[in-house]
């Protein structure tokens, strides 16, 4: 792509209230990107600290610390707020703040919308977390303990917490639903004059699919938790077999939602992946139209697959076969974007700063999510490993290693754009190296654990499993202590800093480095001409 | 191509936007509403 003119607006048109009023009543993209990221920040460490507690209780053998019902609560919480309130939030935060620098436009398209979909989310996270507080006064008996699933019955017959769980998945999902029609018709309607679809950063590509996604499942999930609820207080049996329902068809429906979700949380990241290596590669993307097309074929493929997330369910062997060649054929385009990746960085002018670290690290710890991967969607095999702490080590080096690693990749990235100033270096190499090898530290030894055995979802285990459980939660502890650098290193860079060029990065290239660090209130009010 | 984004072009690409946004929100209700009248 090469740009033909550009004319960064001026500092002109301010006029904001201050203070919380600006926050609360602000339509600019990056106010709003900026509360999308502080908030899932925080959320990142109130979940985090919720599966401390869980790595505490399991440093040992025995019970020790709480009752296997907090326990539970404490599981399914962490799940819920780390998928909804953490990591699709940050990748919300990056689409605001990204988008309209990368295509050219001077906001979002619909900003009363977007101000009204990031502020559902903090009532949303209160619900989530609230019967916590209630039970200490004697309210209920706690939080969500199915797991972030809600699998019925258990959560036909549990506690308030359920109910709360419900209406905070509602109000989640109107959130996510209205940023994602925000970002498709903003990608559509306000992109640069000469920007064409196959012109569109990688960014922008895999955020307009991921919203596809929400919009095409988050609706399901809301269905099926209506019918939860209705089973719950208004006399349904959707999922109730002692009243002819079947609690089968809830794993359904939850996880026609639950595997595209996946996907959701993975695809932003894998858009700006791109980014970052070619960046500090100082080469162009390679294979740009097969990265497109790959991002496609997953988002399709993701709609078709859900069942292998229940192999064991009961299902006939026709079906059985079919969602497992389906998962597998998954592998096919990730392994194209995989190709891809590496072949950016083939033979590139590579220099290591932090973003570039953190992209090396998402690549090769992603890769065993993808490898781990196919020996779960494998039927066979899978009836062995089903429930066990192998399943947890897969969607943690998916989820973390692939999910909140990329986020992290991001941040990096654009950090400098957004507040004017550079990081640390020197800090976030430090939380590079801790953050990977406590990651591993954490969740390799999960892997032999599950392998031996050991089920997911419970507060004690047999003997055997102690060394690596104690292993696994001293790497969770440094792991979860080392995001606090990050935490750090992001508060100094907004406080203050070595000022940030406009094309912050030597091999950076796109729209948003044609402006200035930090980019003004009111971007691209005359929009760059794309050639 | 015009590089200025005049406040009528911008009026007409925020109503373009606008009515997409009408669409993938009834699209978005109708699979939900939809899906209770489905019969097992």
């Amino acid at each position: 792509m090469s740009i033909a003119t550009t004319h960064p607006a001026e500092h002109h048109g301010e006029h904001h209230p201050s203070g919380i009023l600006r926050w609360l009543t602000t339509t600019n993209h990056k106010d709003i990107g900026t509360m999308y990221l502080t908030f899932a920040l925080i959320m990142f460490f109130v979940g985090g600290i919720m599966i401390l507690a869980v790595r505490a209780e399991l440093f040992s053998p025995g019970l020790q610390l709480m009752k296997p019902e907090f326990f539970n609560q404490l599981i399914g919480v962490h799940a819920l707020v780390m998928i909804f309130a953490a990591l699709m939030p940050a990748a919300t935060g990056f689409a605001n703040w990204q988008l309209p620098l990368m295509i050219g436009a001077p906001d979002m398209a619909l900003p009363r919308l977007n101000n009204w979909g990031f502020w559902l989310l903090p009532p949303a996270a209160i619900l989530l977390t609230l019967p916590f507080t209630l039970a200490l006064f004697g309210i209920g008996d706690g939080a969500i303990a199915t797991g972030w699933t809600f699998y019925a019955p258990l959560s036909v017959q549990g506690g308030i917490g359920v109910d709360f769980a419900i209406f905070a998945v509602h109000i989640l999902g109107v959130s996510s639903i209205m940023g994602s029609i925000n970002i498709i018709v903003t990608i559509f309607n306000l992109r640069a004059p000469g920007m064409t679809m196959m012109k569109l950063p990688l960014f922008a590509w895999g955020w307009l699919i991921t919203a596809f996604l929400l919009i095409a499942t988050i609706p399901v999930l809301a269905g099926a938790v209506t019918m939860l609820l209705t089973d719950r207080h208004f006399g349904t049996h959707f999922f109730d077999a002692a009243g002819g329902g079947d609690p089968i068809l809830f794993q359904h429906l939850f996880w026609f939602f639950g595997h595209p979700e996946v996907y959701i949380l993975l695809l932003p990241v894998w858009g700006l992946m791109p980014h970052v290596l070619s960046t500090f590669s100082r080469k162009p993307t390679y294979g740009y139209k097969a990265q497109v097309y790959s991002f496609i074929a997953i988002g399709v493929l993701s709609v078709i697959v859900w069942a292998h997330h229940f192999f064991t369910v009961g299902m006939p062997v026709p079906a059985l076969i079919y969602f497992m060649f389906s998962t597998m054929s998954i592998s096919l385009p990730l392994a194209v974007l995989f190709f891809c990746w590496v072949a950016t960085m083939w033979r590139g002018a590579m220099s290591f700063e932090t973003p570039m670290l953190f992209a090396q690290g998402f690549i090769v710890l992603f890769g065993m999510a993808g490898l781990t991967g196919l020996v779960l969607a494998d039927v066979a095999a899978d009836a062995q490993y089903h429930h066990s702490y192998f399943v947890v080590a897969h969607f943690h080096y998916a989820l973390f290693a692939g999910g909140i690693m990329g986020v992290m990749t991001g941040v990096y990235y654009w950090l400098p754009k957004w507040t004017g100033h550079m990081y640390s270096e020197t800090l976030g190499k430090w939380h590079f190296w801790l953050t990977v090898v406590s990651f591993n530290l954490t969740f390799i030894p999960q892997f032999f654990l599950g392998l031996a055995g050991m089920p997911r979802r419970i507060p004690d285990y047999a003997l055997q499993f102690s060394e690596f459980n104690a292993i696994s939660t001293v790497g969770a502890f440094i792991l979860g202590l080392s995001q606090l650098l990050f935490a750090y290193n992001i508060w100094r860079c907004v406080k203050g800093g070595p000022k940030a060029e406009g094309r912050v990065w030597e091999g950076a290239e796109g729209l948003e480095w044609e402006l200035p660090s930090p980019p003004p209130h009111h971007s691209w009010e005359t929009q760059p001409v794309v050639k | 191509m015009e590089a200025t984004l005049t406040p009528a072009e911008m009026a007409r690409r925020q109503a373009a936007a606008r009515r997409t946004a009408w669409a993938l929100g009834a699209a978005a209700l109708a699979l939900y509403l939809i899906g209770f009248l489905i019969q097992r």
